[in-house]
């Protein structure tokens, strides 16, 4: 995000107060967000233009406000995870880990865990839970044990793993590009947070389920003849995207030597992977490829995000969050702990119930306009990795609290082994809080 | 020249409530494609064919929507394949019919009824009425003898 709250002299339609309708303009985009009639994406860009052409903010003020550091680091991964997917690799690495632990039910389930919190710190959720919740239906099925248990714990694990790094989930893609936060910040000071609550996370999944999971012998024998080496449809792709997402993985923790952003990173290793996947075939088949490629990047998202931008950079350059900052400022005290804690469950419990990204996008300027306060942007690290962990962690809360949740919904559903929203909602609320708690300890004893 | 002229006016049809079992049974039997499914008013539900016994007989994961799009390293054998179709042997032929089939209508043109069926390259009911009656059915032999006879 840009720009500090610095109110202007708008000049807002049939002059109305630009500080009102813009108040007005976002309360309605929140709703119809939330209520999900309207695809996000049409809502977050029609908002977006009512904001420019009601003249709450100048076009040239619309396109500053687009954080394109964010929208480059997502497409970028977005394509090379694209390119990387077909060569079956992480079909490989599930079915591997499998294996590993002689298929034994709850040995998978925490080598499934494992996969995808590791896959979520370096990939999107979205994309780590589309490619592992199908091998979890496979092997649960060929176990004869019920899938919903995984599916549940793979959820947990997508969120507190995409809590652990910069790229693992896009508030902290938000916070880091706002902040100027680097791979290796995010590792530092989330990575073991993210560790602490996903160990604690186990304990009671094993105990509600975990203790449960049985498999006869023949079963666990059908998961051990599956050959894994077999599963790799493109060595030569493997290769090439491997040692390219190695590469990204390396820039992004040299950034801040190199003195580039994380979207130079992930666009140059998106346009490397495609040249190398695209070098020696016909140009005709190039286009054909590079097409397929580029219609796996969710557009959805994208521009969901771009219009979110425009919406929250035009409200705040009205002073209404500088004006709702004050407030907070007011009712915490100007207590830089009592604030983290506020912050940190605040969005937690936000993110539980609404869609976390325009939460954060809105609260990152909200965050910043309290620099005074607390004597500079310096000091307000604490309630950034206090963002970062609620929004993300807070994503477990229930099925709506984040993209991947609602994926491995839909996917368990189709699959007949449907997850109830009340059901996750009663055993992940919880573990969600719980979470939160450790956070807070976390928190407390690291920084305030 | 419609749909109506190639149809086969009298189809073998499922009726809800039969069993996957059953229709495993009729498909084998008569090496049909596509069985259309009726109410008890003869109203058109839906289509179980081939296609749904295959669907019956896979891995769920590689079945399903966004699911695996290859498996190459699954090593199930026939006797996993039976076994997850005699899981569902006595189950309601209603849990597995695909509603969404394409449809002709007796008056839909015949170029129009080829296409769809060249389209779907399946057997095709034919069904009229906002009732959706089934009133008939289309194959690729229907539609064959019916050309070859005018030829003739």
């Amino acid at each position: 995000m840009h720009g500090q709250g610095e109110a202007h002299a708008a000049q807002v339609i049939f002059g109305w107060d630009p500080l009102w309708f813009a108040g007005i303009l976002f309360v309605i985009t929140y709703a119809l967000i939330m209520s999900e009639k309207i695809n996000r994406a049409i809502v977050a860009t029609s908002a977006a233009a009512i904001m420019v052409l009601a003249g709450v903010i100048t076009e040239q003020k619309a396109v500053h406000g687009v954080d394109f550091n964010t929208i480059g680091l997502l497409t970028g991964m977005m394509i090379i995870v694209a390119i990387t997917r077909r060569s079956g690799v992480f079909q490989y690495l599930a079915v591997w880990a499998a294996k590993k632990v002689d298929a034994r039910p709850w040995g998978i389930l925490v080598m499934l865990v494992v996969v995808t919190a590791l896959l979520s710190a370096l990939l999107d959720n979205v994309t780590t839970v589309l490619l592992i919740a199908p091998v979890t239906l496979l092997i649960t099925e060929a176990l004869g044990v019920k899938a919903y248990p995984y599916l549940f714990a793979e959820i947990l694990a997508s969120n507190i793993g995409g809590s652990a790094t910069l790229i693992g989930d896009p508030p902290n893609i938000m916070i880091g590009s706002a902040v100027g936060l680097s791979f290796n910040d995010f590792i530092v000071h989330l990575a073991p947070a993210a560790v602490i609550v996903m160990l604690a996370t186990m304990v009671p999944i094993y105990l509600i389920w975990g203790r449960h999971l049985k498999a006869s012998d023949e079963s666990r024998q059908r998961v051990m003849n599956y050959k894994e080496r077999d599963a790799i449809s493109d060595p030569v792709l493997l290769v090439k995207s491997l040692s390219v997402l190695a590469l990204v993985i390396l820039g992004f923790a040299l950034a801040h030597f190199i003195g580039k952003q994380p979207s130079t990173i992930a666009l140059s290793g998106a346009a490397l992977l495609l040249l190398l996947d695209n070098l020696g075939r016909k140009s005709s088949k190039q286009t054909e490829q590079v097409h397929a490629t580029f219609c796996e990047v969710e557009w959805v998202t994208i521009f969901f995000f771009i219009g979110l931008f425009v919406v929250v950079h035009g409200l705040e350059s009205t002073g209404l969050l500088t004006m709702l900052a004050e407030e907070i400022l007011n009712l915490t005290g100007g207590d830089m702990s009592v604030t983290a804690m506020a912050i940190l469950w605040g969005s937690a419990i936000a993110s539980a119930v609404v869609d976390n990204i325009p939460f954060v996008a809105t609260t990152i300027p909200l965050i910043k306009s309290m620099a005074p306060t607390f004597g500079g942007a310096e000091a307000l690290m604490p309630l950034w990795w206090s963002l970062a962990l609620g929004a993300c962690l807070g994503g477990n809360g229930s099925l709506v609290g984040a993209s991947a949740n609602l994926i491995v919904a839909g996917f368990a559903e189709r699959a007949r082994q449907p997850i109830g929203f009340m059901a996750f909602t009663l055993a992940a609320f919880p573990l969600m809080l719980f979470s939160i708690l450790i956070s807070s300890v976390y928190i407390y004893l690291r920084y305030l | 020249m419609t749909a109506r002229l190639v149809m086969d006016p009298n189809p073998s049809v499922m009726h809800a409530g039969e069993t996957v079992g059953k229709a495993v049974k009729i498909i084998m039997e008569h090496r049909y494609r596509n069985l259309p499914v009726v109410d008890e008013n003869g109203h058109y539900l839906g289509v179980f064919g081939i296609n749904t016994l295959l669907r019956l007989v896979l891995p769920p994961a590689v079945v399903v929507e966004k699911g695996l799009t290859t498996a190459p390293f699954v090593t199930d054998t026939l006797a996993d394949l039976r076994h997850r179709l005699a899981s569902v042997e006595e189950v309601s032929i209603l849990d597995f019919i695909n509603d969404d089939a394409t449809v002709v209508y007796p008056d839909t043109p015949l170029v129009e009824t080829l296409l769809v069926l060249y389209r779907t390259r399946t057997s095709v009911p034919v069904v009229e009425g906002e009732a959706r009656r089934l009133v008939g059915m289309i194959s690729y032999w229907d539609v064959g003898a019916h050309i070859l006879e005018q030829e003739v």
